[in-house]
Order: structure tokens, then sequence, then C-alpha cells
């Protein structure tokens, strides 16, 4: 069943760029047809992961009504193995751009929903797309909050620190709850390297499950690698065997057999 | 005179105007009913300007029972208390008042076409 997915989270920093590109790519590498969206227009960043060049058309003239979705969806899938469909649609990262994103009115915030809205017709539908990842700007804000009302479901990316616990639990209950969105929680950065061990994890899920009321997706440990490596290559198409690459598979299991 | 044009209208055709009627005047009650139990929360809503636009803030403003029906609206774009309805598993007639609520306060146009009335949220700021 194709879904539109929002990637989400409190503070900034969480990994949700890294998260919404690599779980993409996990789904294309399964030959499903994906596109990421960066829905962060006040700090662009996809761009620079993805080393895109020659962008003629950004995802911002989608939502200005200035452009069709055909013309702002980027093909990547020649840099993936396998039958899969990569697609991304970028923010525009020129200042110009963001001072004009960020002087957005209601009336036209309304409108970007609407066109949001629309891309379950247009790509899931017409189109065939599996999977649609909005990679969002952290915090409440308008893009962000339009991202999730639009999405069938939403990661909420935290790394647990104390100055994200407490915001992610008040947006969870604050701002989720009110849209009864179907949500699940990825810890990133998990500095306790066993946590990922079969039996600690049935015991972490249960915590997180209590203490955040929502459903554990994914447990990533810190990989400085990750990390590191930002932009230079697809993580989860580079490197198969690395246990990021596995973690991310098995997330995106859950989200393909709907256990979430 | 008038009961011989009654009975060739036939008993079926009065019953069904009655209905009609009938369900008009229920619509209204339903809006005045709804309006008084929310008059609280929304009295400097329902004196808002005709062109309140529904974007998200406003949705997460909103009562939780008129948020239900204005985002399945928003996922639609155009339907009638029915159809409405399904989504949000409440009855009509319920939906029915809190949409006409959302006329009033400025979010939603109506729209009569025969016996349907459709509610949208107004093509010219959405389009």
């Amino acid at each position: 069943m194709s879904k539109i997915i929002a990637v989400h989270s409190y503070k900034g920093g969480t990994g949700k760029t890294l998260l919404s590109v690599n779980l993409a790519a996990t789904f294309a590498k399964l030959g499903k047809k994906v596109c990421v969206f960066d829905l962060d227009f006040r700090a662009p960043s996809l761009f620079a992961i993805l080393n895109a060049q020659g962008i003629e058309h950004w995802f911002n003239d989608y939502l200005n009504n200035t452009a069709d979705i055909d013309t702002v969806l980027f093909d990547l899938s020649k840099r993936l193995s396998g039958k899969g469909k990569f697609y991304a649609s970028l923010a525009n990262p020129a200042t110009e751009a963001i001072r004009d994103m960020s002087s957005k009115d209601r009336k036209w915030e309304m409108r970007a929903l609407g066109r949001l809205l629309a891309l379950k017709e247009t790509l899931l539908a017409n189109k065939k797309f599996d999977y649609l990842f909005f990679d969002t700007s952290p915090g409440l804000q308008y893009s962000s909050i339009n991202a999730i009302v639009a999405a069938d479901y939403v990661i909420v990316a935290t790394t647990g620190d104390r100055s994200d616990v407490d915001g992610t639990k008040r947006m969870l209950v604050e701002l989720y709850n009110l849209f009864e969105k179907k949500t699940g929680l990825v810890l990133n950065k998990v500095l306790d390297g066993s946590a990922t061990a079969t039996a600690k994890k049935a015991e972490m899920s249960a915590k997180i499950k209590d203490a955040y009321q929502v459903p554990l997706l994914g447990l990533v440990p810190c990989f400085c690698e990750v990390l590191r490596a930002e932009g230079n290559f697809i993580f989860a198409e580079d490197k198969p065997d690395h246990p990021f690459t596995k973690i991310l598979a098995e997330m995106a299991k859950k989200i393909e057999t709907d256990q979430i | 005179m008038k009961e011989q044009q009654l009975t060739t209208k036939g008993p079926i055709a009065i019953l069904e105007k009655i209905e009609e009627s009938l369900e008009k005047i229920n619509e209204k009650m339903e809006v005045i009913i709804e309006i008084q139990k929310n008059s609280d929360v929304n009295q400097s809503r329902t004196t808002m300007l005709p062109d309140a636009s529904l974007d998200v803030m406003t949705l997460l403003s909103m009562p939780d029972h008129l948020r239900k029906t204005a985002m399945t609206i928003c996922r639609c774009g155009r339907a009638t208390a029915e159809e409405i309805s399904v989504t949000t598993t409440r009855a009509r007639a319920v939906e029915s008042a809190y949409l006409n609520q959302l006329v009033i306060m400025g979010y939603l146009k109506k729209e009569r076409k025969g016996r349907k009335a459709y509610f949208f949220v107004d093509p010219e700021a959405r389009s």
C-alpha cells in the first residue's frame, strides 16, 4: 500500500535527513518507486547530501504553483543498483528563496497544504509511486505541520538528549494526538552499543512505549562513520553489510508489512 | 379546491415535501444548538471575517470536535455531511451541524445542489 511518510523531530540534528534519504534508498533497493522531498525551507540540506547539480526547478516552485510536479522531480535512480526508482525534490538553498519561504502568510500555507495533499493523487495514484518521504524542518512550524497533516505515517526522530526528550513528549501529545496521526519513534545516536542486542531491544522498546506513548520503529546506535559519510554516498546503497543498513532494512520491513 | 390539489399530488409527494421541510428545520436547529453549546469557546470566532483561512495553525487551535470535521473536509476538498460522517464515524446530523458551524465561522463554503448540500474549502483560497 503506497504511503506518504513524514520524518519530523522536535530539535534539529536528530538525523531526519539521513534517515529519510537512507530509508527511501532502502525501499528503492527493494524495487520500490520512491521520492524524498526537502521540506526544510529554512535550512535546505538535501541538495548537498545528494550532491545535486544543475537543478532548474525546486520544490518551492511546486508549492508556489509556478511549476508542475513533473518538473521538480530529480531522478537519482542511476545512483542505485537494482530496479527501484529513486527521486528527490529539493528545497532551494538560495538566501532569497529562504527569505521568500519564511514570509508566507496563512492563506499561502493553506494552499501549500492543498498542494501537498494533491500529491496523493498525482504521484501515488497516477504515477504509481510507492513511498513519498517528507524531510521536514524541526519543531512546530507551518511547513512541518503541513507535512504531518498530509502524511499517512509520521516518523519522529529523537536522540534521547535531555534537551530533546521533554519537547518531543509534549509535541507528541499536543500536536500528533490532536491530528490523530499514526506515529513511530526512531531513537537515534544511541550511545549504549548493547542497546541493539536482541535481549535489550525488547526492554528498550517497552521503556520507550511507556515514556513517549508511541511505538518504537527503530533503534540506531551512534555510528560516527554514518555522520562523517554525509553527502559522499548513500549509506544504504554503498555499505550493504553495515549494521546501519541492516537496521534500515528492518524499519522498511515494519513499514511495508504495516506493523506500525 | 385546495383539497382537490392535494389529492392530485398524491400523499407520497406531500409526505416527501413535509420530510424535506423537517430536514431543513432540523439542520437549522442543530446549528443553533451547536453554536449555543460552544458559545464560550468560540464567541470571537463566530463573528470572524467571511474569508478566514483553514490553515494548520487554525486547525490546531480549534476545539477537538470541529477539528475532526475540518481535517476530513481538508482531505476530500468537497463533500456532503453524509460523506464526512462515513470517515469520522459520527452521525450525519452531527457532522451537518459542525459543517454549518464552520461555514458560519468563515472557514467553509456551502452549495446546494437539489436536495444535497456540498461543503468545501473556499476554492479561491485553495487554487
